[in-house]
């Protein structure tokens, strides 16, 4: 039986995916404001994957934009070079980006900590490296996607934003239900027990290399997604997009959603993808630079007064107490993970 | 005649040129509870963690059933149904207790299937420790009583016949060790063989049904609680000299 909590948090949920379905609709005149929201679709997607590997399991890596440049130059070079279909170059570029990342990875998951972070630092120069002086991958000057005329399914490019806009939400809520089924799996409490204690994974049957394995490969084969679709969006990419700094844009949205929770990256990435581009439009004109001042002050104040992230505050915050009684109509003391297993025990 | 559940040949590890333990050889037979005593850097700490596989032994053999598992990696030893817990204990601090439990139950003997089952597990695990009150607590904000709890519920839920334990009752008050040794009592008569690591003589006197003593990394006596506290050695090693003896050598 549903409590009222129950239906009204579902009845909340079911207006929020509404609004989002039915946004552009209310925009389309507005190209630029859908831009926005494919943007921050897919830096959450991004997100959601370096939050695999480092919210979750707990190795920081500054490297992800690496392991989405693989994905992208691995599309945009087919599709040039060899006339491939872009849907096509979906499996190859996931394949390659796991088989790097898993290979690479698998060697140096016995660093820890900072040293591991440096390394992933390193790998991602080192394959902007290898692209920024091959022939094959255009050098500096880039790959350019051969231009399609319309709307076009079947050659992965579209005219329309909007078309962009679902196909970004889609990518960003599949990748969002897989992460909260890992979650909730053996997978995901091995990767917890590694992030919290390697020692004791050991101890209870885990082995951590095989899962921080595991969890490279994942989070590589989620950014390839992203990569081809970024690849097919712009339709030009070149050896900066695996910038350090694009690196630590995706870590960004995590940091400040909340690293520990699987919503994290998809709370920070709206918030500060929109907070970026409004501070861009707002401030960018008065005085260059501005606006990155101001993007700097609110990152440094969000992590030195709530380092858990938005969501770490808001779950030990009278403002949840408040939203979850009052208006969801929640009993206090109702607790879900008791509930779940007193069902449980009566079934037996 | 009970079997032999672990046995330690001539174990010897060594530092850089310090040797920490040095040809210790013990059995812990089936069903008993066997202790380890010692004083401070006796060497305890480093034979329990080589029989856990924590670390390589340089020499000796350490056998679990009459199979050799010298050299197996830490992970493997949940599988064969080895358990230990933390001297300093090691909570997942930003899990709840129960996914504290829950998370050994996926691994473990009980391979649990789903997030429910596991959790179903770890909550008669903790029923049985005496914390299903604090389930929803994050591990990190509970106290060391509750925490050394935590440590043996968790090494409870991966279903072990061979439970290693170390120093759990360190830092607890008397009503607190009373209850850890009744715990203790009930989880060896759920038929789990138990070697413990203990300073607290009480608790070893209680529990044990073979006592042995470390000191500088050798075994210096082994037998029943009362006959190695009445080993003269031991008794040496512990209290001291006795008064005459240091008079006649000062």
């Amino acid at each position: 039986m549903k409590t009222t909590f129950e239906k009204r948090r579902a009845l909340a949920l079911g207006l929020l995916i509404l609004l989002i379905l039915l946004l552009p609709q209310f925009i389309r005149k507005m190209p630029y404001i859908i831009n926005v929201f494919i943007v921050a679709f897919y830096m959450t997607t991004m997100s959601m994957a370096w939050n695999l590997l480092g919210g979750m399991t707990g190795q920081n890596s500054i490297g992800h934009a690496c392991f989405m440049g693989l994905g992208a130059y691995t599309s945009a070079l087919l599709i040039t070079n060899y006339g491939w279909n872009p849907w096509a170059t979906f499996p190859v570029a996931i394949l390659i980006t796991a088989l790097v990342t898993g290979m690479v990875f698998s060697q140096c998951f016995i660093l820890r900590g900072p040293y591991f972070t440096l390394v992933t630092i390193a790998f991602a120069e080192c394959v902007r490296q290898v692209i920024l002086n091959s022939d094959f991958a255009g050098k500096a000057v880039g790959v350019s996607l051969p231009y399609v005329k319309g709307n076009n399914w079947a050659m992965f490019a579209f005219k329309d934003k909007v078309i962009w806009y679902y196909i970004a939400l889609v990518m960003m809520v599949c990748v969002y239900l897989i992460m909260k089924r890992i979650d909730n799996s053996k997978l995901g409490f091995a990767l917890k027990t590694i992030r919290e204690d390697e020692d004791v994974a050991a101890a209870i049957g885990i082995r951590p290399l095989r899962y921080k394995v595991i969890a490279v490969v994942i989070s590589g084969c989620v950014s390839a997604v992203a990569g081809v679709f970024y690849a097919s969006y712009y339709r030009y990419i070149d050896p900066d997009i695996m910038l350090q700094s694009a690196s630590v844009e995706m870590v960004l949205p995590a940091i400040i959603g909340g690293s520990a929770f699987v919503e994290g990256p998809l709370v920070g990435g709206i918030l500060m993808v929109s907070l970026s581009e409004y501070l861009r439009n707002t401030f960018g004109a008065i005085l260059p630079g501005i606006n990155l001042i101001l993007y700097a002050v609110v990152l440094i104040v969000v992590i030195r007064f709530r380092p858990t992230g938005i969501l770490g505050w808001y779950h030990h915050s009278r403002f949840k107490a408040f939203l979850e009684e009052k208006v969801l109509g929640k009993v206090p003391g109702e607790d879900d993970i008791a509930r779940q297993i007193n069902r449980g025990g009566d079934a037996k | 005649m009970s079997e032999i559940m672990i046995e330690v040949r001539n174990l010897t590890k060594t530092f850089k040129g310090l040797t920490a333990v040095s040809n210790v050889s013990l059995t812990a037979d089936q069903g008993c509870i066997t202790g380890m005593i010692g004083p401070n850097g006796a060497g305890k700490s480093t034979t329990f963690n080589m029989i856990c596989g924590f670390y390589p032994p340089t020499s000796g053999q350490i056998l679990y059933r009459g199979k050799d598992i010298t050299g197996r990696r830490a992970d493997e030893f949940a599988d064969m149904g080895i358990a230990r817990t933390f001297q300093i204990m090691k909570p997942l601090g930003n899990l709840t207790v129960l996914d504290n439990v829950a998370s050994s139950a996926f691994f473990g003997r009980h391979k649990a299937k789903s997030l429910r089952e596991a959790r179903e597990i770890a909550a008669r695990t903790l029923e049985f420790t005496g914390m299903f009150d604090k389930r929803n607590v994050l591990a990190r904000e509970m106290g060391t009583p509750d925490q050394k709890r935590l440590e043996m519920a968790r090494a409870l839920a991966t279903k072990p016949d061979m439970l290693f334990l170390d120093e759990v009752m360190a830092g607890l008050n008397p009503t607190e060790t009373e209850e850890a040794i009744a715990l203790i009592r009930r989880i060896n008569e759920g038929g789990v063989t138990i070697f413990l690591i203990e300073h607290i003589m009480r608790a070893v006197v209680s529990l044990c049904e073979k006592v042995v003593v470390l000191h500088h990394g050798e075994k210096i006596a082994e037998g029943t609680p009362q006959q190695v506290m009445n080993d003269p050695y031991v008794m040496e090693v512990y209290l001291g000299k006795k008064k005459e003896d240091a008079h006649a050598e000062g």
